[in-house]
């Protein structure tokens, strides 16, 4: 096939109102889409296990924020029927001279204790996509979440001071689109002496020989066994344990959709947004381009043509023209949104996510509407005598 | 005259004015063109000349009274039917040409055929004849806002005639010609009733045009009157 069919001639305005309603509809999708992403992963993450932290508040940070959790209680967690798993963890603020302090784009220093498998059911393991995960003889080494590498043009091998102490870069996580995007993963013993260092109180406590080391947890994650109703298992860590905060998943989940509601809404009118802007921009361009030829419907009549025959030749150019700006509208915002991300993700951020379905949701909203609106002007058309049409388009 | 091949019977049109007041364009037309004739109709602006071929071609509906093209009442069929007769049966030459900006002068003339169901080779053959015939092969491949106005009249002619339709109807088609180029049309034209036999309806202005013509008719204030007696060419 000619290029000259592929694309008809005539129709390069069409195709670039088509391409320019198709970017906005896409730019802002890919928006949506990553709010979504962000939000499902932390309702996925919350899901997936029973964060535990010590009675009472402020000690650390993140989902685990509470009080200290001692040792013993994470024996006695372990104990409870219906218990898979539990794994201390110690989360900290990366930076305490900021406020990011519970904001979407906060860092956070992660302890694990890596001799415990992840109890997380949605995320048995962090996936690596450069380097290696954490192991349980690693110090002063770090896995860092996507985010956090990019922010720092960091590659494993790399060094970063975290806390004030050099650590040797080990992996860089997949990008996971939420929470671990942002984390620099560490052994636990080295997150609490991370933690020593910075909280004079702390060391004073610990000093006196009240705590031990083990002692030093900011929280802790706790698997389920299969068949356990987690939210029933939750309540019973609370009421077998005593001195603890248990985060009920269910409760959490809701609480986490409730107070991002606002985000919810927010996206739900980015989408509709684009799909009104690049829906509207596109059925006018090809209504438009249609009407412009009334002129070839009525020659085209004159010679013969059918309603049929016109419907079916509009169709067809309707779908390639369709085609070929909703391609030119993908690449154009896929373009647009990777020189803002590239610039934006210096600071730890990324705005927009063009993910597969939204990309196959364009192409496919592009063609459908391009169609509809063509054989929606080639229906009005025939509708004229071919003299009229002639006259129309003279 | 022999058995007529075009049959207007009491054609009506009236068209909807300023303010909805209607304007009647031509009342009770009656005509009969023969195989292999050439009539020519003449008449001031805005007699109604063009509506009268509009009608005849089945461009426009008429308001009443009836068109037949041998043996068919074309003017009561339905859409489809009336496109097959248009495709198959009648040739159109206007004065502004209409040929499709976007498709070359091959491709404008081939056009003609892919509505009436032919094969493309075979008409593509054929334009290609058409197009040597009328001197403007070299511009096959050159779209119409490359081409004169005489070159393009010529393009449209090969168009109007490639499915060898037994009527063919020309809407001053010298209109935008100079002499030497509406010469070798209206020849064509004079050529297509003697060499196929085809009945040739031209609306003009020309006196010289009148001259080829076998009968020519005046259109004045919506009524046809035989005009002054020719001699054929």
């Amino acid at each position: 096939m000619r290029l000259r069919e592929l694309l008809p001639r005539g129709y390069s305005f069409t195709v670039v109102g088509i391409a320019v309603g198709v970017a906005g509809l896409v730019s802002l999708g890919a928006m949506a889409e990553r709010i979504t992403r962000f939000i499902e992963g932390g309702d996925r993450f919350v899901l997936g296990q029973i964060s535990v932290a010590g009675e009472g508040m402020g000690m650390g940070t993140g989902f685990t924020a509470g009080g200290l959790l001692s040792a013993a209680k994470i024996g006695d967690i372990a104990a409870v029927p219906g218990v898979s798993g539990v794994q201390a963890q110690v989360m900290l603020p990366l930076s305490t001279s900021t406020s990011h302090f519970l904001t979407l784009t906060q860092e956070l220093i992660m302890g694990m204790d890596v001799s415990v498998p992840i109890p997380n059911r949605h995320y048995r393991e962090l996936p690596v996509a450069e380097g290696r995960p954490l192991r349980q003889e690693d110090r002063h080494a770090t896995v860092l979440g996507a985010d956090f590498a990019a922010s720092r043009h960091l590659t494993a091998g790399s060094s970063v001071v975290l806390g004030g102490q050099d650590f040797s870069v080990v992996g860089i996580l997949d990008k996971t689109f939420t929470a671990p995007d942002r984390f620099a993963l560490v052994a636990i013993e080295d997150a609490r002496d991370l933690w020593l260092r910075r909280d004079p109180l702390l060391v004073q406590v610990f000093g006196a020989g009240t705590l031990r080391r083990g002692d030093l947890n900011t929280g802790a994650a706790v698997g389920w066994r299969d068949g356990e109703d987690p939210d029933a298992l939750a309540r019973r860590i609370q009421a077998t344990v005593s001195g603890l905060n248990v985060t009920i998943p269910g409760e959490l989940s809701r609480l986490l959709r409730q107070s991002t509601a606002f985000f919810s809404a927010l996206l739900l009118g980015i989408g509709a947004l684009g799909l009104l802007i690049g829906g509207l921009s596109l059925a006018n361009t090809v209504t438009a381009a249609v009407f412009e030829r009334i002129r070839d419907f009525g020659i085209k009549r004159a010679l013969g043509a059918t309603d049929l025959d016109l419907l079916g030749e509009v169709l067809g150019e309707g779908l390639r023209v369709s085609l070929w700006g909703g391609a030119a509208g993908v690449l154009l915002a896929w373009s647009i949104g990777t020189a803002v991300d590239a610039r934006v993700l210096r600071d730890g951020a990324q705005i927009f996510l063009f993910s597969r379905r939204l990309l196959v949701f364009a192409l496919v909203f592009s063609l459908a509407l391009g169609t509809l609106a063509a054989a929606y002007a080639t229906l009005r058309i025939a509708r004229l005598s071919p003299a009229e049409a002639i006259r129309r388009g003279s | 005259m022999t058995r007529p091949l075009l049959r207007a019977v009491g054609l009506t049109k009236t068209f909807v004015g300023p303010g909805g007041a209607p304007v009647p364009v031509l009342r009770d037309i009656h005509l009969e063109v023969g195989s292999a004739e050439f009539v020519a109709v003449t008449g001031s602006s805005g007699s109604g000349k063009t509506t009268l071929l509009n009608l005849l071609g089945l461009l426009e509906p008429v308001d009443a009274g009836e068109i037949w093209l041998g043996e068919e009442r074309v003017s009561h069929l339905g859409r489809r039917a009336q496109a097959r007769v248009r495709g198959a049966s009648i040739g159109y030459v206007f004065q502004s040409f209409l040929l499709l900006s976007g498709l070359t002068a091959l491709d404008n003339v081939v056009l003609a055929a892919r509505y009436v169901g032919r094969d493309r080779a075979a008409a593509q053959k054929e334009a290609l004849n058409l197009l040597e015939r009328m001197g403007v092969a070299h511009r096959r491949d050159h779209y119409p806002a490359q081409l004169s106005g005489g070159e393009q009249q010529r393009v449209a002619y090969c168009r109007a005639v490639l499915n060898r339709p037994p009527l063919v109807l020309a809407d001053e088609p010298t209109g935008n010609l100079d002499d030497e180029h509406a010469r070798v049309i209206l020849a064509e034209l004079r050529a297509s009733t003697e060499e196929r036999g085809a009945a040739v309806v031209l609306v003009t202005h020309r006196p010289e045009t009148q001259v080829l013509a076998d009968r020519v008719l005046r259109l004045h204030a919506g009524r046809l009157d035989p005009g002054p007696a020719v001699s054929p060419a």
